[in-house]
């Protein structure tokens, strides 16, 4: 699926009916989540060597299926392409650039995010899993999705987040 | 001048340089007007390219994460610069996600390239990508700065070029102007150069037409003279021939005989009175001045005056008692007045009013004078005779009636005395004739009593010492004073004269003036030394010495002299010698 669908999509979401939003609104977040490397600069110990792909980690459930697949495979950041990795627990976090968290629980939620927070991995949560945020966190703002950016826990890795992607964020958290 | 005649040659081309230097200034203007809104398009095209790239820039997240508010936001902070006419940001697929249009132009709908051109818009055309991929494109139109401002930047331009040209082109008229100038300055040397040279001709040629004219009335008058002398003296000499010719004849009877002989004596004293006129035209009579209360002389000659003139002219006499004594010739005054009396006459043929006015006068250093003026009531002068009434044998009489020499005596008696004469003739009103004298210290005597001739029972006879270097004059003067009863003794020079006066006991001299060598008046001083007693009588034709000196109260018989006077001059002298 070529990101022009993807928008497509993503322009049928905003007029599409309430009925017919589920779906597509997973397969916003499904394009917008490998699409997110290319706004986020990493330490240079963690960033892929040459040839190696961005790992993007689904940790927990897995709201996507196929979509993400077909939204990574067409991604191509700086040379790099980006590979999903699905694993139940943060113990098998390490090498994940970008960290999709979705516990079963919101305290699950919390527990994995608490996980990994010692690596410079830009985690993303999704508002339906639950109040706790990630460094983006998901959320719908009159019909369409939306992203909150907490700038200062991302600093806090390491990890520097373009302005223009911030631009476009509903909320930031500043760093300090 | 010749500096002055180069001068415009080196600016002949002048004209051409000042039209090829203000084509040039307005060709630079041009040029670099041109070359600034090249510039300024290059510049503008730049900024607009440079707008579509931050665009460009700022969109790419939006475009990416399907933003449409934000790529609207981003074109809405292009839309502050007024100067961008249409913005669009689309996608890959070429669909408008966020635009912006001012004036009611906007930017197309869907994004194909080419894309129309936008008029005079400078437009920019930038690929949005997102980390080397290409996600959509920005299409920015920007209108060119407004015309009249780009105008106002250029007027400083054009104002300058033109100032310049202005400048060439005063200087230009102003230099043009000077070389016009100057060639008429030029012109005008020339023309007064050649008028110079030309008026240097006629003034050589008019001097030298003058100087012919003069000539030519010199010789006129000379001729004039001579012919008239020569014509009065012919008559004079015809008579004196013819009666000396028939006096020698013999058996000649008595009666005619005294009237042959009375028609010479009388012809010489016209041919006498004539040369006596002459010499005073010449003012070379040997005057014997006297001082003459004019007056006096006047009222003594009106009887004279009213006889010559006739019935028809009244004599009229307005003298001045304020008058002063004159010291001149009374003969010749006399002459003088009765000619300007008889031209006076002759110019009233049908009568009229002579009036003779005496009064002061005086003009400038000339002292006091006398002004004797005789004032007719004629037909007056035109300018050409009044030019000419002084030439002698000038005459506007007919032939016989006048001898031209009466106003000439005039004026050489008048000349000789240190006065002048005027003449004021209007045609028509008459003529007035004032003769000058200047006035005398002396006061004037009553006049002696005629000591004429004596008769000749009382005269005395004595030895005379006779000087004469002409032998026909020395002949006749001895066989004279022979008659008259003197013992002569004739020398032909002064210095003999004054060897016979030495030895000899005479009773008096009687000499000619002008001798070669010692002449009578260095005689007369002479003898005064060694003979003071010996009376000495001078007798002259004429006397340059005389007139200049005087003869030293010496008696002076003029030549040609009557036996009368002769012996009347001689008895005198003898007369007070024995006293």
């Amino acid at each position: 699926m070529s990101r022009a669908q993807l928008l497509l999509a993503f322009a049928l979401l905003l007029g599409a009916s309430p009925a017919r939003a589920q779906p597509t609104e997973d397969a916003v977040k499904a394009a917008f989540l490998p699409r997110f490397a290319r706004y986020v600069a990493w330490p240079a110990p963690a960033l892929p060597t040459a040839g190696a792909p961005f790992q993007l980690c689904l940790i927990g459930r897995d709201p996507f299926g196929r979509l993400l697949d077909q939204a990574a495979a067409s991604e191509l950041i700086d040379g790099h392409s980006v590979a999903v990795r699905r694993i139940p627990s943060a113990g098998q976090a390490a090498g994940c650039h970008l960290a999709f968290v979705h516990g079963a629980a919101p305290t699950d939620t919390a527990r994995l995010l608490l996980a990994l927070r010692a690596q410079p991995v830009l985690t993303v949560t999704d508002g339906r899993a639950g109040p706790q945020r990630g460094m983006i966190h998901f959320t719908i703002v009159g019909g369409r999705v939306r992203f909150f950016i907490d700038e200062a826990a991302a600093a806090e890795r390491g990890l520097s987040i373009s302005s223009r992607l911030l631009a476009l964020a509903a909320g930031v958290r500043q760093r300090r | 001048m010749r500096r002055l005649a180069r001068l415009p040659e080196r600016w002949s081309n002048a004209p051409y340089a000042i039209v090829a230097m203000v084509a040039l200034l307005l060709l630079a203007g041009i040029g670099i007007i041109l070359q600034n809104e090249a510039a300024y398009r290059d510049f503008q095209a730049q900024e607009t390219r440079v707008q579509a790239d931050i665009l460009s820039a700022s969109v790419a997240a939006a475009l990416d994460f399907g933003d449409r508010q934000a790529a609207q936001d981003a074109v809405d902070v292009i839309r502050v610069n007024r100067q961008v006419r249409a913005v669009g940001v689309y996608d890959e697929e070429g669909a408008l996600i966020a635009g912006h249009g001012r004036d009611g132009a906007g930017p197309p709908p869907r994004f194909v390239e080419p894309l129309p051109p936008a008029g005079t818009a400078v437009t920019a055309i930038v690929p949005v990508t997102s980390r080397g991929e290409r996600v959509g494109t920005v299409y920015l139109a920007a209108d060119p700065e407004p015309l009249s401002r780009r105008l106002t930047r250029y007027l400083v331009i054009g104002l300058l070029v033109v100032m310049a040209a202005l400048v060439v082109v005063v200087l230009g008229i102003g230099q043009s102007a000077l070389r016009r100038a100057n060639r008429e300055l030029e012109e005008r040397a020339g023309a007064l150069v050649r008028a110079n040279a030309e008026l240097k001709v006629q003034v050589a040629e008019r001097t030298k037409a003058e100087d012919q004219l003069r000539q030519a009335h010199k010789m006129q008058a000379l001729g004039q003279l001579t012919g008239g002398i020569a014509h009065d003296f012919n008559n004079l000499l015809t008579v004196i021939q013819g009666s000396a010719d028939m006096l020698r004849r013999p058996a000649l009877a008595e009666d005619k005989r005294i009237r042959y002989a009375e028609a010479v004596v009388q012809a010489s004293a016209r041919a006498a009175a004539l040369t006596g006129q002459l010499l005073a035209f010449a003012r070379r009579q040997p005057l014997r001045p006297e001082i003459i209360e004019l007056n006096e002389l006047i009222r003594g000659m009106t009887d004279l005056l009213d006889r010559t003139l006739g019935e028809r002219i009244e004599v009229k006499t307005i003298l001045s008692d304020k008058t002063c004594a004159v010291e001149a010739d009374r003969a010749q005054l006399e002459s003088a007045l009765l000619n300007i009396a008889v031209n006076a006459r002759d110019a009233m043929p049908e009568g009229g009013v002579l009036t003779i006015r005496t009064a002061t006068f005086e003009e400038g250093h000339a002292g006091r004078m006398i002004a004797l003026s005789v004032s007719d009531s004629g037909f007056g002068m035109d300018e050409d005779t009044l030019g000419r009434a002084f030439e002698p044998f000038f005459t506007t009489k007919a032939t016989g009636k006048g001898t031209g020499l009466g106003l000439s005596q005039v004026y050489g008696f008048a000349s000789q005395s240190g006065g002048d004469v005027r003449i004021d003739s209007t045609p028509g009103e008459g003529t007035t004739v004032t003769l000058l004298l200047p006035c005398s210290g002396l006061a004037g005597r009553p006049r002696e009593a005629a000591d004429e001739l004596a008769g000749p029972e009382s005269r005395r006879s004595g030895r005379i010492l006779l000087v004469e270097d002409n032998e026909e004059v020395g002949e006749f003067a001895e066989t004279l004073l022979g008659e008259l009863g003197h013992k002569v003794t004739r020398v032909r020079s002064g210095e003999a004269a004054l060897r016979a006066a030495l030895d000899d006991g005479f009773d008096a001299v009687f000499t000619d003036v002008v001798m070669p060598g010692m002449s009578g008046l260095e005689l007369a001083e002479q003898l005064a030394q060694i003979r003071p007693q010996l009376p000495v009588i001078l007798t002259t034709g004429y006397s340059d010495e005389i007139a200049r000196t005087g003869a030293g109260g010496r008696p002076v018989i003029l030549k040609p002299y009557r036996l009368e006077t002769l012996a009347a001059a001689i008895d005198q002298e003898l007369g007070r010698s024995d006293q």
